[in-house]
């Protein structure tokens, strides 16, 4: 049974204020946290983001359909593909435009290698922020093998503006030769994974890191809106991939885990990728033929449609309207909005130290996130 | 003729000081690149890098005034804690053993004591941009506990940690220095040296491998390495004591470092192995030897292992206390 935390309320005696940031080489991005503090025991956490604000859904009002779904792009660095490809998904289910198989298919691969490169990305991070240098490196090198096939069929390592509406760009066609190297990349991915995975797992000091802290339970989790692997670390069975038409044609399972600490979430996106993996065997063995861009559409109007997909981190949210082929009213909400208040709770109860990986455990993507702000005069 | 004795010793201690500073300098790049980056399967950095280059490279930058309370005292430090490491290293030469106290146990206990608490003063002197110092407007409406707290920097926690630091941390250290001592039932570097020459290294005695075991996991303490590295973990104090230091006196910090390693594997040798710190004899080849053997061992520690919270950092130092009483006990029984 894990026992609920309570945060200290205001005018609780503290003893100390801890602020970090919005610099930090623990944080991957810039965002400001405070740790109410006694005896180096975190009491509450409080996550200030707003500082990396980009303006990007107003930037969208007002710009061709085409150009503002490239532009959902720059979002994000590790999920880029996921916000062009719900993004596009917005414009293809207000225009009732037909996908065809292929490129579905090859959206889901797409989508699966970016999987494994952001829960690899997020293995690496979290294990510099427990301070063990040599696990980062290894997945670092381990990574490396999606990032190469990201560049085959996207062209760039970081944005490869694969999903265009109807379909893929012509360039991500998958070929033998590609098809191949896919092939082959999955078998040393799995077999790499496969050997860190027994090394992390059997680590009896990187575990005693890990066990225990960072708890968040079940019913706060709910009561958070947690969504993606960090609600799936607390227990629940649930990923929108299983609802999504994209992938009726795979077989997958939901990893669960219900320790709720940051071990849960680390082996949980490990235990994802071997999901992934078996997802992208499963696409290129049974790739159809045809074509992969459909481009009998029109354009015409359409009031506020919203789409929702499984990204990496969790739910993606999209929504807009369509006027005169340009976009009106855009909002996009990535899953680690909801996640914000599963991080500062994780936190409560544990040392400073873990304080950031308690952050970090739930998979922290604040750039994405930023989308208000308010000036203040220092 | 006494004199020219006195002028030979000094030249002969000022050189040696100098040839293992020099060796001093490529441990850190020693330990980067040849165990941490072999071991991580890159190519690490160059080996002069950490230990000689980068020092060179901050004496070239630009100085500028700490955040602190007392800026001066607080760029002192790390010129205290460097001459402080200097001095022990000093005491360890066959040339300065005729100066009884100074050439002794208590004389390198003083003056460790003196570096670990330069950290603590370091750590409270400074206030840098990376926590509180930021302007950035954490007390607004509706924000947690805008009021009735005491609002800390991030180098408060390290001064706090170095602290404890002292009355625990590096108490396995100490506790293995003394276990020479009671086998040989002297203070003096010189008496520990004799008495090892006439009954063997103490490093082959039940209570000699206890120790050198127990010195290790002190010197790493002492070191401030990975994973005993608190005061200065990346996740929460980031560089804790000596973020503020740029310039000139960060390259002090590099270069202290490189010479506390020099420093603790040539005490080790001394008490371990019972081998005088002499230039001229071929013994010198041990210290050098022993030096990158204990480089080896904390890079390969370093590369193994995260980083200690107190919930590992406890038991580690309750057992290697332990150990280190069990290696005095037998000491004293046999």
């Amino acid at each position: 049974m894990i026992e609920e935390k309570i945060p200290k309320s205001q005018g609780e005696l503290i003893e100390t204020e801890i602020s970090m940031g919005t610099v930090h080489p623990a944080a991957l991005e810039p965002y400001r946290v405070r740790f109410f503090v006694q005896d180096e025991i975190i009491q509450e956490a409080e996550i200030t983001i707003g500082v990396n604000h980009r303006g990007v859904e107003r930037i969208m009002e007002g710009l061709p359909v085409e150009k503002a779904n490239a532009l959902t792009e720059k979002i994000c660095g590790i999920c880029s593909n996921c916000h062009t490809w719900n993004s596009v998904m917005v414009a293809e289910k207000g225009l009732n435009i037909d996908v065809p198989e292929r490129a579905n298919y090859i959206r889901v691969i797409m989508g699966e290698l970016e999987r494994l490169h952001s829960h690899l990305l997020y293995l690496a991070h979290g294990n510099e922020v427990l301070g063990h240098e040599t696990f980062a490196m290894r997945i670092f090198y381990i990574r490396e093998t999606v990032m190469e096939l990201l560049n085959m069929i996207g062209g760039n390592r970081v944005q490869y503006g694969v999903s265009v509406i109807g379909g893929v760009r012509p360039r991500c066609q998958l070929d033998d030769m590609r098809v191949q190297r896919l092939n082959e990349g999955m078998d040393k991915l799995e077999k790499d994974l496969t050997k860190f995975t027994d090394r992390f797992t059997s680590d009896p000091i990187v575990n005693s890191r890990i066990e225990g802290i960072g708890i968040l339970p079940p019913k706060q989790a709910k009561k958070l809106g947690v969504t993606g692997p960090s609600l799936r670390a607390c227990g629940f069975d649930y990923d929108l991939r299983t609802e999504m038409k994209e992938y009726d044609d795979f077989d997958f399972n939901v990893a669960v885990l219900d320790g709720c600490d940051v071990k849960s979430n680390l082996l949980l996106r490990v235990l994802e990728c071997f999901e992934s993996i078996k997802i992208i065997r499963q696409a290129v063995r049974n790739l159809p033929s045809g074509p992969i861009t459909n481009r009998n559409w029109e354009m015409y109007d359409c009031k506020a449609i919203k789409h929702y997909i499984e990204v990496p981190r969790g739910i993606l949210y999209d929504s807009y309207a369509i006027e005169d082929g340009r976009i009106r009213s855009s909002i996009i909400r990535t899953p680690s909005m909801t996640n914000i208040g599963a991080m500062q709770y994780a936190a409560i109860g544990n040392q400073i130290t873990d304080g950031q990986l308690c952050i970090v455990q739930c998979d922290p993507c604040f750039t994405c996130t930023d989308r208000t702000f308010e000036i203040i005069e220092l | 003729m006494a004199d020219i004795t006195i002028l030979y010793s000094i030249i002969g201690a000022i050189i040696t000081l100098i040839i293992c500073f020099i060796i001093g300098t490529f441990l850190p790049g020693i330990e980067r690149k040849y165990v941490q980056a072999r071991i991580q399967q890159r190519i690490g950095p160059i080996v002069t890098a950490p230990g000689i280059m980068a020092p060179i490279k901050f004496s070239f930058k630009e100085n500028l005034r700490p955040n602190s309370p007392a800026p001066g005292l607080y760029k002192a430090l790390p010129i205290v804690s460097f001459l402080a490491v200097l001095l022990i290293l000093l005491f360890l030469t066959p040339q300065m053993y005729p100066a009884y106290l100074l050439a002794s146990i208590i004389a390198i206990v003083g003056l460790l004591k003196v570096e670990e608490v330069s950290y603590v003063l370091m750590g409270s002197l400074s206030k840098s941009v990376m926590s509180l110092s930021l302007k950035f407007p954490d007390i607004v409406k509706g924000a947690a506990h805008t009021s009735g707290i005491v609002r800390s920097h991030l180098e408060d926690i390290s001064s706090k940690r170095s602290l404890r630091m002292i009355t625990y941390g590096s108490f396995p250290l100490y506790l293995a220095l003394f276990v020479p001592v009671v086998s040989a039932k002297s203070l003096y570097l010189s008496d520990i040296i004799k008495y090892q020459m006439a009954n063997g290294p103490l490093l082959f005695t039940t209570q000699g491998i206890l120790a050198a075991i127990v010195f290790f996991i002190g010197s790493v303490i002492v070191l401030n390495e990975s994973p005993f590295n608190i005061i200065e973990a990346e996740a929460d104090v980031i560089q804790g004591p000596y973020m503020e230091y740029i310039a000139g006196y960060r390259s002090v910090i590099y270069l202290s470092k490189g010479l506390l390693m020099f420093t603790l594997s040539a005490l080790f040798t001394i008490l371990f192995l019972g081998i005088p710190l002499d230039l001229l004899s071929w013994n010198f080849i041990v210290f050098v030897v022993v030096a990158l053997i204990f480089t080896l061992f904390i890079g390969i520690l370093n590369a193994f292992t995260p980083i200690f919270t107190n919930k590992q950092f406890y038991p580690v130092v309750i057992a290697s206390t332990l150990l280190g009483v069990l290696a005095i006990v037998i000491g004293i029984l046999i």
